[in-house]
């Protein structure tokens, strides 16, 4: 490829198309996989620090509330947004961004995976299988796991999310079939395990006098939070989720609450043209690639 | 593997944390209120909807394709 493209990549809209019209499909496929390597292969301390150091805040608030230091309403206030942020860090290590196999810092990867979704009640295993078939076949109504997800609104997403927690609920289901799909089934056992402990956990405050406090420090929190994360990284940034194929199953979208509280998830379609880029640097990486992604015709909405 | 089911059934969780987070719930809203009314209303009505989410698989009565 000529050497001389690269500088052309740049936020001059229609110079870039210009060049990019000119590139054979397999060079601007080593175009985009160059300008996307920029931004692989660093570790993301930010998320290291924020899936332990967010577990931790959590855990305080149990003893800080239960001695009457912080009063429960707060309490419940922080418990909500740990909860709700609980997952984004366990997400990187799902994709082997803080280490891959081999590496000297794996053992942190798999630390922050396990951790990070403790007050989620989610195990890392379950959640790194499963989130790879949904990688695999986003958008496809039988593999994707996260495909009942999808609804034709924000207002049906609410009405479907509260219908998705029901015990029969297809939803209820994904997770366990997608396992058993890929021979991954004995995983299942994990989320018995944190399902079993969280039961234990909740029923012996609730009947030593705290169900209150064990309502608005967990129970409350994880179901707002998970309506929240699935919201932002299931709905939005795959909605309508009728096209299937690596530039077209997720598109880019301009959030009323910013990026920074949709966790980010404007530019989920560059996290699901590659996984490895960390969450921080996907605007960047963005950017950056703009222009081939609009040469490709995908959905950016007015981002 | 029965009793794993039963313990992660929606009757276990009515019973375990719902009855009492009912029965405190009505006690710090009426302190004259007393624990043994409060515990068995809670215990009621939890098991009620405890029921309802296991026979029909829906804690709110209506299912996914109504």
């Amino acid at each position: 490829m000529n050497e001389a493209m690269s500088p052309t990549i740049s936020p001059t809209m229609s110079k870039a198309s210009v060049s990019l019209d000119s590139l054979t499909e397999s060079e601007l496929d080593v175009l985009e996989r160059k300008i996307a390597g920029k931004y692989m292969h660093m570790v993301p301390w930010g998320a290291v620090v924020w899936g332990i150091g967010n577990l931790i805040a959590w855990l305080a608030l149990w003893p800080l509330v239960l001695m009457d230091i912080i009063p429960l309403w707060l309490g419940f206030i922080l418990a909500t947004l740990n909860v709700a942020l609980s997952y984004l860090p366990s997400h990187e290590a799902q994709h082997n961004i803080i280490a891959g196999k081999g590496q000297p810092l794996r053992w942190l990867n798999e630390l922050v995976g396990h951790l990070s979704t403790i007050p989620l009640v989610l195990p890392y295993r379950v959640l790194r299988h499963t989130h790879y078939e949904h990688h695999s076949h986003t958008n496809d109504p039988q593999l994707d796991p996260d495909y009942n997800i999808h609804a034709n609104s924000g207002w049906h997403f609410l009405r479907k999310s509260i219908m998705n927690r029901q015990p029969e609920s297809g939803r209820s289901g994904a997770y366990p079939e997608a396992l058993k799909r890929t021979g991954n089934e004995h995983m299942m056992l994990d989320a018995i395990i944190y399902q079993g402990v969280y039961l234990v956990i909740m029923f012996t405050l609730a009947w030593s006098g705290y169900a209150i406090e064990a309502a608005l420090l967990w129970w409350v929190p994880k179901q707002i939070a998970t309506t929240y994360i699935e919201y932002y990284l299931s709905w939005a940034p795959h909605h309508p989720g009728k096209e299937q194929g690596r530039y077209t199953d997720t598109r880019g979208f301009k959030s009323r609450l910013g990026n920074l509280l949709s966790m980010g998830m404007q530019y989920h379609i560059i996290h699901h043209l590659y996984p490895r880029i960390p969450l921080s640097l996907t605007p960047a990486a963005y950017r950056e690639l703009k222009p081939i992604l609009q040469h490709r015709e995908c959905n950016l909405g007015e981002l | 593997m029965k009793l794993i089911e039963l313990f992660l059934s929606p009757i276990a969780f009515s019973i375990g944390f719902l009855a009492p987070l009912l029965a405190q719930g009505m006690l710090a809203m009426n302190s004259e209120l007393s624990t043994p009314v409060a515990y068995g209303a809670g215990l009621a009505i939890s098991i009620s909807f405890g029921i309802v989410a296991h026979s029909r698989g829906s804690w709110i009565w209506v299912k996914d394709h109504e």
